[in-house]
């Protein structure tokens, strides 16, 4: 019997299953689902938004069908919540497991396997095609969270070391400034070199799929795991596709999750035959401007000292009606990335 | 008729087929099959035939196929069709 797990006791029953199983119970799920049989629970797993995790199965009952029934169920539900297209992280000797479920593989690195249902990948790969020129071409990709002078400088140099530049700005909506604003700032600003072209990451780059660490401020195992399978993603899956040999990122002073992101970059990306780039950060004051400078200016209630780390169009930004709401979150509010 | 709201029936087990309707402009069918390479072609046949049985022409059809045999898809696919009711 399949059903949704709720109810104190029936998730402790389900935490010391999972975790019987080797793996870490997280709370932060939309649902829980388990199988009985006679009663007990022989597997488990949870649905995050268009995340599922923490798929346990007893030991005796690998191999068959419970695999199946488990997933459906997980399926169905986040079909029904809005989600079409699906992502597992689980471990590579799972993989095909998955795939026999039609899910299909994004990056496989070591400990930890990403796959997808549904064409997702290809579909996103398929759509930005005709932005796609030949050449040896570069990437960065930033969240702009807002776009600053240090984001313009990193853009201006990677352009010059690039027949074509792809800023992929992150998708994902967990940053103070919305993606529409981030977008529409880094397009604006950097429409003046010509070739720079900007596009989002959908969920395929610094994503909640590929790196939930980035947003909740872990530097552990699990956390340097999901940073090599980004890693990998891009390089594997998405740099052939623009024809991109060079990734550039700026050199991180202040915060330890970028800084151990880029140590990976350096290690990972090279290995699929894309090149690392570090550029150091542009300074004023004696110290890096970074996006997180802007906004903690912006708690200060600091409108003159943020504005001197950014672009006129951003400036221009932080005047405006939205940009106001932006900073009256900011002024009562807690930290993020940039 | 056209597809007016998301519906979906089967499983992912061995044999079955998961099928998801959703509102579309046109008719799109997206086939994923663990036997793809061999019997897509007949898959998108068998889909073809029963969208057009129930005069659908709108929708967007998404299989995800472990290799059931035709009339598992019919039954599948008429059953998400009439849990999407119809306009």
């Amino acid at each position: 019997m399949v059903a949704q797990i709720l109810g104190r006791a029936e998730t402790e029953r389900a935490r010391a299953f999972v975790e019987a199983q080797g793996l870490a119970f997280e709370t932060g799920f939309d649902e829980l689902v388990g199988v009985y049989e006679r009663d007990a629970l022989v597997a488990a797993g949870a649905r995050a938004g268009d995340l599922l995790k923490m798929i346990a199965l007893a030991p005796e009952q690998r191999g068959g069908a419970l695999l199946g029934t488990l997933v459906t169920e997980l399926v169905a539900l986040g079909y029904a919540a809005g989600h079409a297209a699906l992502f597992v992280v689980t471990r590579p000797e799972h993989v095909t497991s998955f795939e026999r479920l039609n899910f299909a593989l994004l990056a496989s690195h070591g400990r930890a396997a990403l796959l997808e249902s549904g064409h997702g990948l290809a579909g996103y790969l398929a759509a930005h095609r005709p932005l796609v020129r030949p050449g040896t071409n570069g990437a960065v990709v930033v969240n702009c969270n807002p776009f600053t002078l240090g984001h313009r400088h990193l853009v201006e140099q990677a352009a010059r070391a690039a027949d074509t530049l792809y800023v992929f700005v992150v998708r994902e909506d967990r940053s103070q400034f919305p993606f529409p604003v981030r977008m529409a700032l880094v397009r604006e600003g950097t429409k003046d070199l010509s070739n720079v072209r900007v596009l989002d990451t959908s969920r395929y780059a610094v994503s909640a799929i590929t790196f939930p660490a980035y947003f909740l401020k872990a530097t552990d195992d699990v956390a340097e795991i999901q940073m090599e399978l980004d890693a990998v993603l891009f390089a594997e899956g998405i740099a052939p596709s623009f024809g991109v040999r060079r990734r550039f990122f700026g050199t991180e002073p202040a915060c330890a999750t970028t800084r151990a992101y880029n140590a990976v970059l350096k290690r990972v990306l090279p290995r699929f035959g894309v090149e690392a780039c570090e550029i150091p950060r542009l300074e004023t004051g004696g110290a890096a401007i970074s996006a997180s400078r802007v906004r903690d200016a912006l708690r200060r209630g600091d409108l003159a000292g943020a504005s001197a780390l950014v672009p006129e169009v951003t400036k221009a930004f932080l005047a405006s009606k939205d940009g106001a709401e932006v900073r009256r979150r900011l002024l009562g509010g807690g930290g993020s990335h940039g | 008729m056209t597809v007016s709201k998301k519906a979906q029936a089967g499983t992912m087990q061995s044999s079955d087929v998961m099928v998801f309707v959703e509102p579309a402009p046109g008719l799109v069918i997206e086939i994923e099959s663990t036997v793809k390479r061999q019997f897509e072609h007949l898959i998108r046949a068998k889909l073809e035939q029963v969208l057009r049985d129930h005069g659908v022409t709108a929708g967007r059809v998404r299989v995800s196929d472990r290799g059931a045999l035709d009339y598992a898809i019919e039954a599948r696919l008429e059953t998400a069709l009439l849990r999407a009711g119809r306009t």
